[in-house]
Protein backbone atom coordinates (compact mmCIF):
# COMPACT_ATOMS: atom_id res chain seq x y z
CA UNK A 1 0.00 0.00 0.00
CA UNK A 2 2.87 2.36 0.88
CA UNK A 3 4.26 2.02 -2.64
CA UNK A 4 1.00 2.91 -4.34
CA UNK A 5 0.77 6.46 -5.70
CA UNK A 6 -1.95 8.40 -7.41
CA UNK A 7 -1.26 10.76 -10.19
CA UNK A 8 -2.40 14.40 -9.78
CA UNK A 9 -5.06 13.84 -12.38
CA UNK A 10 -6.30 10.82 -10.53
CA UNK A 11 -6.57 12.59 -7.21
CA UNK A 12 -8.37 15.55 -8.75
CA UNK A 13 -10.71 13.24 -10.64
CA UNK A 14 -11.34 11.34 -7.43
CA UNK A 15 -12.17 14.49 -5.52
CA UNK A 16 -14.39 15.67 -8.35
CA UNK A 17 -16.24 12.37 -8.27
CA UNK A 18 -16.70 12.70 -4.50
CA UNK A 19 -18.15 16.17 -4.81
CA UNK A 20 -20.44 15.18 -7.63
CA UNK A 21 -22.00 12.58 -5.37
CA UNK A 22 -22.99 15.26 -2.90
CA UNK A 23 -26.54 16.32 -3.68
CA UNK A 24 -26.25 19.47 -1.59
CA UNK A 25 -23.60 20.82 -3.93
CA UNK A 26 -25.62 20.17 -7.06
CA UNK A 27 -28.08 22.95 -6.36
CA UNK A 28 -26.91 25.69 -4.01
CA UNK A 29 -27.78 29.32 -3.40
CA UNK A 30 -24.69 31.34 -2.49
CA UNK A 31 -24.71 34.92 -1.38
CA UNK A 32 -21.66 37.12 -1.78
CA UNK A 33 -19.94 40.07 -3.35
CA UNK A 34 -18.50 40.02 -6.84
CA UNK A 35 -14.81 40.77 -7.37
CA UNK A 36 -12.42 40.39 -10.28
CA UNK A 37 -15.31 40.09 -12.70
CA UNK A 38 -13.98 39.38 -16.17
CA UNK A 39 -15.65 38.30 -19.38
CA UNK A 40 -13.44 36.53 -21.92
CA UNK A 41 -13.77 36.67 -25.69
CA UNK A 42 -15.45 33.27 -25.49
CA UNK A 43 -18.35 35.03 -23.73
CA UNK A 44 -17.83 33.14 -20.48
CA UNK A 45 -17.45 35.24 -17.33
CA UNK A 46 -15.05 34.45 -14.47
CA UNK A 47 -15.10 36.13 -11.07
CA UNK A 48 -14.61 35.61 -7.40
CA UNK A 49 -17.48 35.53 -4.94
CA UNK A 50 -16.49 36.62 -1.48
CA UNK A 51 -17.70 37.67 1.90
CA UNK A 52 -15.80 39.22 4.80
CA UNK A 53 -13.91 36.05 5.61
CA UNK A 54 -13.70 33.85 2.57
CA UNK A 55 -13.91 33.52 -1.19
CA UNK A 56 -14.73 31.04 -3.92
CA UNK A 57 -13.90 31.15 -7.63
CA UNK A 58 -16.96 31.31 -9.82
CA UNK A 59 -17.84 31.00 -13.48
CA UNK A 60 -20.89 31.83 -15.52
CA UNK A 61 -20.95 30.37 -19.00
CA UNK A 62 -22.13 32.40 -21.94
CA UNK A 63 -25.23 30.20 -22.35
CA UNK A 64 -26.47 31.10 -18.86
CA UNK A 65 -26.13 34.82 -19.18
CA UNK A 66 -29.42 35.43 -21.04
CA UNK A 67 -31.19 35.18 -17.67
CA UNK A 68 -29.26 38.14 -16.25
CA UNK A 69 -31.40 41.20 -15.57
CA UNK A 70 -28.39 43.38 -14.84
CA UNK A 71 -24.75 43.75 -15.72
CA UNK A 72 -22.65 42.23 -12.93
CA UNK A 73 -19.89 44.41 -11.63
CA UNK A 74 -17.22 44.24 -8.95
CA UNK A 75 -18.56 45.11 -5.53
CA UNK A 76 -22.15 44.00 -6.32
CA UNK A 77 -23.87 41.86 -3.76
CA UNK A 78 -25.52 38.98 -5.53
CA UNK A 79 -27.28 35.69 -4.98
CA UNK A 80 -26.10 32.89 -7.21
CA UNK A 81 -27.86 29.67 -7.90
CA UNK A 82 -25.60 26.94 -9.22
CA UNK A 83 -23.46 23.92 -8.44
CA UNK A 84 -20.02 23.35 -6.97
CA UNK A 85 -17.65 21.14 -8.92
CA UNK A 86 -13.90 20.62 -9.29
CA UNK A 87 -12.02 22.12 -12.17
CA UNK A 88 -9.61 19.27 -12.51
CA UNK A 89 -7.00 21.00 -14.66
CA UNK A 90 -6.29 23.60 -11.97
CA UNK A 91 -7.10 21.42 -9.03
CA UNK A 92 -9.61 23.85 -7.65
CA UNK A 93 -13.26 23.65 -6.88
CA UNK A 94 -15.49 26.44 -8.10
CA UNK A 95 -19.04 27.71 -8.26
CA UNK A 96 -20.78 27.23 -11.62
CA UNK A 97 -23.51 29.86 -11.72
CA UNK A 98 -26.79 29.14 -13.52
CA UNK A 99 -28.64 32.28 -12.38
CA UNK A 100 -27.54 35.43 -10.65
CA UNK A 101 -29.78 38.09 -9.05
CA UNK A 102 -28.96 41.15 -7.07
CA UNK A 103 -29.07 40.43 -3.37
CA UNK A 104 -32.08 41.85 -1.56
CA UNK A 105 -33.93 42.43 -4.76
CA UNK A 106 -33.68 38.75 -5.45
CA UNK A 107 -35.32 37.89 -2.17
CA UNK A 108 -38.01 40.51 -2.76
CA UNK A 109 -38.55 39.18 -6.23
CA UNK A 110 -39.15 35.71 -4.86
CA UNK A 111 -41.53 37.09 -2.25
CA UNK A 112 -43.35 39.08 -4.94
CA UNK A 113 -43.80 36.06 -7.17
CA UNK A 114 -44.98 33.93 -4.28
CA UNK A 115 -47.58 36.46 -3.10
CA UNK A 116 -48.75 37.11 -6.64
CA UNK A 117 -49.28 33.41 -7.19
CA UNK A 118 -51.12 33.01 -3.89
CA UNK A 119 -53.50 35.96 -4.36
CA UNK A 120 -54.15 35.04 -7.95
CA UNK A 121 -55.11 31.53 -6.83
CA UNK A 122 -57.49 33.08 -4.32
CA UNK A 123 -59.16 35.02 -7.13
CA UNK A 124 -58.18 38.50 -5.92
CA UNK A 125 -57.14 39.54 -9.42
CA UNK A 126 -60.27 38.23 -11.15
CA UNK A 127 -61.95 40.66 -13.52
CA UNK A 128 -65.30 39.70 -12.02
CA UNK A 129 -64.33 41.57 -8.83
CA UNK A 130 -63.24 44.73 -10.61
CA UNK A 131 -65.52 47.72 -10.12
CA UNK A 132 -66.32 50.29 -12.80
CA UNK A 133 -64.51 53.60 -12.42
CA UNK A 134 -67.17 56.38 -12.38
CA UNK A 135 -67.00 58.48 -15.52
CA UNK A 136 -67.87 61.86 -14.03
CA UNK A 137 -66.74 61.84 -10.41
CA UNK A 138 -67.60 64.63 -8.00
CA UNK A 139 -64.93 63.73 -5.48
CA UNK A 140 -61.69 61.80 -5.76
CA UNK A 141 -59.70 60.44 -2.86
CA UNK A 142 -55.94 60.10 -3.07
CA UNK A 143 -53.94 57.92 -0.71
CA UNK A 144 -50.32 58.99 -1.13
CA UNK A 145 -47.66 61.17 0.43
CA UNK A 146 -48.77 64.80 0.76
CA UNK A 147 -45.30 65.83 -0.34
CA UNK A 148 -43.82 64.61 -3.55
CA UNK A 149 -44.40 64.41 -7.25
CA UNK A 150 -47.33 62.01 -7.18
CA UNK A 151 -49.87 64.26 -5.47
CA UNK A 152 -48.70 67.27 -7.47
CA UNK A 153 -49.13 65.40 -10.76
CA UNK A 154 -52.56 64.15 -9.78
CA UNK A 155 -53.92 67.54 -8.69
CA UNK A 156 -52.44 69.34 -11.69
CA UNK A 157 -53.89 66.84 -14.12
CA UNK A 158 -57.36 66.90 -12.55
CA UNK A 159 -57.39 70.70 -12.56
CA UNK A 160 -56.45 70.77 -16.19
CA UNK A 161 -58.87 68.13 -17.38
CA UNK A 162 -61.91 68.38 -15.16
CA UNK A 163 -61.86 71.17 -12.61
CA UNK A 164 -65.33 70.34 -11.26
CA UNK A 165 -64.09 67.61 -9.05
CA UNK A 166 -62.89 67.82 -5.48
CA UNK A 167 -59.71 66.06 -4.40
CA UNK A 168 -59.42 64.68 -0.86
CA UNK A 169 -55.91 63.75 0.17
CA UNK A 170 -55.25 61.00 2.71
CA UNK A 171 -51.58 61.42 3.40
CA UNK A 172 -49.41 58.42 4.17
CA UNK A 173 -45.83 57.29 4.17
CA UNK A 174 -45.19 55.49 0.90
CA UNK A 175 -41.91 53.77 1.71
CA UNK A 176 -40.24 52.13 4.63
CA UNK A 177 -41.47 49.70 7.25
CA UNK A 178 -44.28 51.95 8.48
CA UNK A 179 -45.73 52.60 5.06
CA UNK A 180 -47.88 49.50 4.52
CA UNK A 181 -49.71 49.96 7.83
CA UNK A 182 -50.38 53.63 7.12
CA UNK A 183 -51.55 52.98 3.59
CA UNK A 184 -54.01 50.39 4.90
CA UNK A 185 -55.29 52.77 7.56
CA UNK A 186 -55.80 55.60 5.08
CA UNK A 187 -57.61 53.41 2.54
CA UNK A 188 -59.98 52.44 5.34
CA UNK A 189 -60.28 56.05 6.46
CA UNK A 190 -61.14 57.17 2.93
CA UNK A 191 -64.12 54.82 2.89
CA UNK A 192 -65.76 56.90 5.60
CA UNK A 193 -66.10 59.74 3.09
CA UNK A 194 -68.41 60.19 0.13
CA UNK A 195 -65.82 59.51 -2.55
CA UNK A 196 -66.38 58.29 -6.11
CA UNK A 197 -62.91 57.01 -6.92
CA UNK A 198 -59.81 56.35 -4.83
CA UNK A 199 -56.30 56.67 -6.23
CA UNK A 200 -53.65 54.76 -4.28
CA UNK A 201 -50.01 55.17 -5.21
CA UNK A 202 -46.74 56.99 -5.27
CA UNK A 203 -44.10 58.23 -7.69
CA UNK A 204 -41.19 56.27 -9.06
CA UNK A 205 -38.49 54.68 -6.95
CA UNK A 206 -36.43 51.56 -6.44
CA UNK A 207 -38.11 48.23 -5.96
CA UNK A 208 -37.50 48.58 -2.23
CA UNK A 209 -39.16 51.98 -2.27
CA UNK A 210 -42.21 50.59 -4.01
CA UNK A 211 -42.31 47.57 -1.75
CA UNK A 212 -45.17 48.61 0.57
CA UNK A 213 -47.46 48.27 -2.46
CA UNK A 214 -46.39 44.63 -2.69
CA UNK A 215 -47.43 43.87 0.87
CA UNK A 216 -50.23 41.38 1.31
CA UNK A 217 -52.05 43.56 3.84
CA UNK A 218 -52.17 46.46 1.35
CA UNK A 219 -53.35 44.17 -1.43
CA UNK A 220 -56.18 42.76 0.68
CA UNK A 221 -57.27 46.21 1.84
CA UNK A 222 -57.47 47.41 -1.76
CA UNK A 223 -59.43 44.29 -2.64
CA UNK A 224 -61.91 44.90 0.18
CA UNK A 225 -62.28 48.62 -0.57
CA UNK A 226 -65.88 49.62 -1.36
CA UNK A 227 -64.73 52.58 -3.46
CA UNK A 228 -63.31 51.78 -6.92
CA UNK A 229 -59.51 51.92 -6.65
CA UNK A 230 -57.02 53.05 -9.26
CA UNK A 231 -53.48 52.00 -8.41
CA UNK A 232 -50.66 54.28 -9.54
CA UNK A 233 -47.32 53.05 -8.32
CA UNK A 234 -44.04 54.22 -9.81
CA UNK A 235 -43.54 54.23 -13.55
CA UNK A 236 -44.98 52.38 -16.50
CA UNK A 237 -42.55 49.46 -16.08
CA UNK A 238 -43.17 48.96 -12.37
CA UNK A 239 -45.79 46.36 -11.58
CA UNK A 240 -46.81 45.84 -7.99
CA UNK A 241 -49.31 43.52 -6.31
CA UNK A 242 -51.50 46.61 -5.77
CA UNK A 243 -51.67 47.00 -9.55
CA UNK A 244 -53.01 43.49 -9.96
CA UNK A 245 -55.61 43.73 -7.24
CA UNK A 246 -56.86 47.28 -7.93
CA UNK A 247 -59.96 47.87 -10.06
CA UNK A 248 -57.76 49.71 -12.56
CA UNK A 249 -54.00 50.04 -12.94
CA UNK A 250 -52.55 53.34 -14.02
CA UNK A 251 -48.98 53.48 -15.36
CA UNK A 252 -48.21 56.65 -13.35
CA UNK A 253 -49.96 59.04 -10.93
CA UNK A 254 -50.65 61.37 -13.88
CA UNK A 255 -52.14 58.41 -15.70
CA UNK A 256 -54.33 57.69 -12.69
CA UNK A 257 -55.74 61.21 -12.78
CA UNK A 258 -56.46 60.81 -16.49
CA UNK A 259 -58.37 57.63 -15.82
CA UNK A 260 -60.17 59.14 -12.85
CA UNK A 261 -61.61 62.20 -14.60
CA UNK A 262 -62.77 62.86 -18.16
CA UNK A 263 -61.42 65.63 -20.35
CA UNK A 264 -63.82 68.57 -20.19
CA UNK A 265 -63.34 69.32 -23.89
CA UNK A 266 -64.34 65.79 -24.78
CA UNK A 267 -67.37 66.00 -22.52
CA UNK A 268 -68.41 69.29 -24.07
CA UNK A 269 -67.97 67.78 -27.52
CA UNK A 270 -70.09 64.84 -26.48
CA UNK A 271 -72.87 67.13 -25.28
CA UNK A 272 -72.71 69.10 -28.52
CA UNK A 273 -73.00 65.87 -30.46
CA UNK A 274 -75.94 64.69 -28.39
CA UNK A 275 -77.58 68.07 -28.88
CA UNK A 276 -77.05 67.77 -32.63
CA UNK A 277 -78.50 64.28 -32.75
CA UNK A 278 -81.43 65.42 -30.68
CA UNK A 279 -82.28 68.32 -32.98
CA UNK A 280 -81.80 66.34 -36.14
CA UNK A 281 -84.00 63.62 -34.78
CA UNK A 282 -86.75 66.08 -33.89
CA UNK A 283 -86.50 67.80 -37.27
CA UNK A 284 -86.72 64.46 -39.06
CA UNK A 285 -89.63 63.41 -36.94
CA UNK A 286 -91.54 66.62 -37.61
CA UNK A 287 -90.91 66.51 -41.35
CA UNK A 288 -91.92 62.85 -41.48
CA UNK A 289 -95.14 63.59 -39.70
CA UNK A 290 -95.79 66.60 -41.91
CA UNK A 291 -95.43 64.43 -44.99
CA UNK A 292 -97.76 61.89 -43.46
CA UNK A 293 -100.27 64.61 -42.65
CA UNK A 294 -100.08 66.04 -46.17
CA UNK A 295 -100.56 62.63 -47.61
CA UNK A 296 -103.62 61.99 -45.51
CA UNK A 297 -105.17 65.39 -46.09
CA UNK A 298 -104.92 64.79 -49.85
CA UNK A 299 -107.30 61.90 -49.57
CA UNK A 300 -110.67 62.43 -51.35
CA UNK A 301 -112.71 61.78 -48.28
CA UNK A 302 -111.18 64.72 -46.46
CA UNK A 303 -111.21 67.01 -49.43
CA UNK A 304 -114.88 66.25 -50.00
CA UNK A 305 -116.37 65.33 -46.67
CA UNK A 306 -119.93 65.18 -48.14
CA UNK A 307 -118.91 61.98 -49.79
CA UNK A 308 -118.98 60.32 -46.38
CA UNK A 309 -122.79 60.62 -46.24
CA UNK A 310 -123.59 60.96 -49.91
CA UNK A 311 -123.61 57.23 -50.31
CA UNK A 312 -125.74 56.79 -47.23
CA UNK A 313 -128.14 59.41 -48.50
CA UNK A 314 -128.44 57.54 -51.75
CA UNK A 315 -129.24 54.33 -49.96
CA UNK A 316 -131.78 56.11 -47.87
CA UNK A 317 -133.42 57.67 -50.94
CA UNK A 318 -133.59 54.30 -52.52
CA UNK A 319 -135.32 52.81 -49.50
CA UNK A 320 -137.80 55.63 -49.30
CA UNK A 321 -138.70 55.19 -52.93
CA UNK A 322 -139.19 51.47 -52.41
CA UNK A 323 -141.33 52.11 -49.38
CA UNK A 324 -143.46 54.62 -51.23
CA UNK A 325 -143.97 52.26 -54.12
CA UNK A 326 -144.87 49.41 -51.83
CA UNK A 327 -147.38 51.37 -49.81
CA UNK A 328 -148.93 52.91 -52.94
CA UNK A 329 -149.53 49.46 -54.35
CA UNK A 330 -151.09 48.36 -51.11
CA UNK A 331 -153.44 51.30 -51.05
CA UNK A 332 -154.52 50.77 -54.63
CA UNK A 333 -155.17 47.10 -53.98
CA UNK A 334 -157.27 47.83 -50.93
CA UNK A 335 -159.07 50.60 -52.72
CA UNK A 336 -159.98 48.19 -55.51
CA UNK A 337 -161.23 45.64 -53.00
CA UNK A 338 -163.32 48.30 -51.37
CA UNK A 339 -164.66 49.50 -54.67
CA UNK A 340 -165.58 45.95 -55.57
CA UNK A 341 -167.37 45.56 -52.29
CA UNK A 342 -169.11 48.86 -52.65
CA UNK A 343 -170.20 47.95 -56.09
CA UNK A 344 -172.07 44.89 -54.88
CA UNK A 345 -175.84 45.31 -55.32
CA UNK A 346 -176.68 44.24 -51.89
CA UNK A 347 -174.84 47.05 -50.38
CA UNK A 348 -176.25 49.56 -52.74
CA UNK A 349 -179.86 48.41 -51.89
CA UNK A 350 -180.26 46.89 -48.40
CA UNK A 351 -184.14 46.82 -48.68
CA UNK A 352 -183.73 44.18 -51.32
CA UNK A 353 -182.42 41.81 -48.65
CA UNK A 354 -185.46 42.43 -46.51
CA UNK A 355 -187.67 41.95 -49.45
CA UNK A 356 -185.91 38.77 -50.43
CA UNK A 357 -186.22 37.37 -46.88
CA UNK A 358 -189.81 38.52 -46.32
CA UNK A 359 -191.32 36.92 -49.40
CA UNK A 360 -190.62 33.28 -48.49
CA UNK A 361 -191.58 34.01 -44.93
CA UNK A 362 -195.00 35.26 -45.93
CA UNK A 363 -195.44 32.33 -48.25
CA UNK A 364 -194.65 29.88 -45.46
CA UNK A 365 -196.90 31.70 -43.07
CA UNK A 366 -199.89 31.17 -45.38
CA UNK A 367 -199.07 27.46 -45.59
CA UNK A 368 -198.86 27.25 -41.82
CA UNK A 369 -202.25 28.92 -41.42
CA UNK A 370 -203.84 26.32 -43.72
CA UNK A 371 -202.39 23.51 -41.61
CA UNK A 372 -202.96 24.94 -38.11
CA UNK A 373 -205.38 22.65 -36.27
CA UNK A 374 -206.35 25.33 -33.94
CA UNK A 375 -207.93 27.27 -36.80
CA UNK A 376 -210.03 24.20 -37.49
CA UNK A 377 -211.34 24.40 -33.93
CA UNK A 378 -212.61 27.86 -34.71
CA UNK A 379 -214.79 26.38 -37.32
CA UNK A 380 -216.48 24.10 -34.68
CA UNK A 381 -214.23 21.08 -34.63
CA UNK A 382 -212.81 19.78 -31.27
CA UNK A 383 -209.73 17.99 -30.32
CA UNK A 384 -210.06 14.89 -28.09
CA UNK A 385 -207.12 13.91 -25.92
CA UNK A 386 -206.55 10.98 -23.57
CA UNK A 387 -203.97 11.65 -20.95
CA UNK A 388 -202.60 14.52 -23.11
CA UNK A 389 -202.45 12.54 -26.35
CA UNK A 390 -204.73 13.27 -29.32
CA UNK A 391 -207.30 10.53 -29.89
CA UNK A 392 -207.74 9.91 -33.57
CA UNK A 393 -209.71 6.58 -33.41
CA UNK A 394 -212.71 5.43 -31.39
CA UNK A 395 -210.89 2.23 -30.72
CA UNK A 396 -208.33 4.04 -28.62
CA UNK A 397 -210.82 4.67 -25.86
CA UNK A 398 -212.76 2.43 -23.60
CA UNK A 399 -215.58 2.93 -21.17
CA UNK A 400 -214.68 4.89 -18.10
CA UNK A 401 -211.71 6.83 -19.74
CA UNK A 402 -211.51 10.46 -18.85
CA UNK A 403 -211.20 12.50 -22.06
CA UNK A 404 -210.28 16.16 -22.58
CA UNK A 405 -212.25 17.80 -25.34
CA UNK A 406 -210.57 20.99 -26.51
CA UNK A 407 -212.65 23.75 -28.07
CA UNK A 408 -211.40 26.89 -29.58
CA UNK A 409 -212.15 28.79 -26.44
CA UNK A 410 -211.63 26.10 -23.72
CA UNK A 411 -211.55 22.49 -22.56
CA UNK A 412 -214.24 20.24 -21.09
CA UNK A 413 -213.71 17.01 -19.24
CA UNK A 414 -215.89 14.01 -20.18
CA UNK A 415 -216.23 10.38 -19.35
CA UNK A 416 -216.82 7.62 -21.85
CA UNK A 417 -220.03 5.73 -20.94
CA UNK B 1 -84.23 67.52 -13.06
CA UNK B 2 -81.88 70.21 -11.65
CA UNK B 3 -81.17 67.87 -8.74
CA UNK B 4 -79.55 65.26 -10.94
CA UNK B 5 -75.80 64.91 -10.78
CA UNK B 6 -73.83 65.72 -13.90
CA UNK B 7 -73.33 62.04 -14.59
CA UNK B 8 -77.04 61.29 -14.18
CA UNK B 9 -77.99 64.23 -16.40
CA UNK B 10 -75.64 63.16 -19.15
CA UNK B 11 -76.75 59.54 -18.88
CA UNK B 12 -80.38 60.58 -19.08
CA UNK B 13 -79.67 62.81 -22.04
CA UNK B 14 -77.95 59.96 -23.85
CA UNK B 15 -80.80 57.63 -23.01
CA UNK B 16 -83.41 60.02 -24.44
CA UNK B 17 -81.44 60.63 -27.63
CA UNK B 18 -81.04 56.90 -28.16
CA UNK B 19 -84.72 56.33 -27.45
CA UNK B 20 -85.80 59.04 -29.87
CA UNK B 21 -83.45 57.70 -32.52
CA UNK B 22 -84.99 54.27 -32.17
CA UNK B 23 -88.16 55.82 -33.60
CA UNK B 24 -90.52 53.99 -31.26
CA UNK B 25 -91.74 57.09 -29.48
CA UNK B 26 -95.13 58.55 -30.42
CA UNK B 27 -94.90 62.19 -31.55
CA UNK B 28 -96.57 63.72 -28.48
CA UNK B 29 -94.25 61.83 -26.13
CA UNK B 30 -91.31 62.60 -28.40
CA UNK B 31 -91.97 66.31 -28.11
CA UNK B 32 -92.10 66.04 -24.30
CA UNK B 33 -88.89 64.01 -24.31
CA UNK B 34 -87.27 66.49 -26.66
CA UNK B 35 -88.07 69.34 -24.30
CA UNK B 36 -86.69 67.34 -21.37
CA UNK B 37 -83.54 66.58 -23.34
CA UNK B 38 -83.04 70.21 -24.29
CA UNK B 39 -83.30 71.09 -20.63
CA UNK B 40 -80.72 68.41 -19.81
CA UNK B 41 -78.37 69.81 -22.44
CA UNK B 42 -78.66 73.19 -20.79
CA UNK B 43 -78.08 71.72 -17.34
CA UNK B 44 -75.01 69.80 -18.47
CA UNK B 45 -73.56 72.79 -20.26
CA UNK B 46 -74.20 75.01 -17.27
CA UNK B 47 -72.45 72.61 -14.97
CA UNK B 48 -69.41 72.61 -17.23
CA UNK B 49 -69.40 76.36 -17.74
CA UNK B 50 -69.29 77.20 -14.07
CA UNK B 51 -65.70 78.27 -13.61
CA UNK B 52 -65.05 76.03 -10.67
CA UNK B 53 -61.53 75.46 -9.54
CA UNK B 54 -61.07 71.94 -8.34
CA UNK B 55 -60.42 72.17 -4.67
CA UNK B 56 -57.79 69.95 -3.12
CA UNK B 57 -58.22 69.25 0.56
CA UNK B 58 -56.30 67.17 3.00
CA UNK B 59 -58.01 64.91 5.52
CA UNK B 60 -56.21 64.82 8.84
CA UNK B 61 -56.05 61.69 10.95
CA UNK B 62 -58.67 63.14 13.28
CA UNK B 63 -61.04 63.55 10.32
CA UNK B 64 -60.59 67.32 10.04
CA UNK B 65 -60.45 68.63 6.49
CA UNK B 66 -58.13 71.46 5.55
CA UNK B 67 -57.36 73.20 2.27
CA UNK B 68 -54.34 71.81 0.54
CA UNK B 69 -51.81 73.67 -1.54
CA UNK B 70 -49.26 71.94 -3.69
CA UNK B 71 -45.85 72.29 -2.14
Amino acid sequence: MENEYYTVSQINAYINKKLKFDNNLKNVYVKGEISNFKTYSSGHSYFTLKDEKSQIPAVMFKGRKHSLKFQPEDGMKVIIKGKVEVFERDGKYQLYATTMTEDGIGALYVAFEQLKKKLKAEGLFDDAHKKEIPEYPRRIGVVTAQTGAAIRDIITTIKKRYPYCEVLIFSTLVQGDQAAGQIVRQIKHAQEFDIDTLIVGRGGGSIEDLWPFNEEIVARTIYDCKIPVISAVGHEIDWTISDYVADKRAPTPTGAAMIAVPDTNEVKFKITQLNGRLNKNMKDMISQNKTKLNHISQKQILKNPESIYEIKAMILDNLVTKLELASKKNIVENKNKLLKLENRNILRNPEEILRMKREPYLRNLDKLNVLNPLLTLKRGYTLTKLEGKVVSSAKEVKSGDQLDVEFDDGVINTRVI
Amino acid sequence: MENLSFEESLEKLEEIVNKLESGDVPLDDAIDEFNNAMQLVKICENKLSVAEESIAKIVKDNGQIEDFNIQ
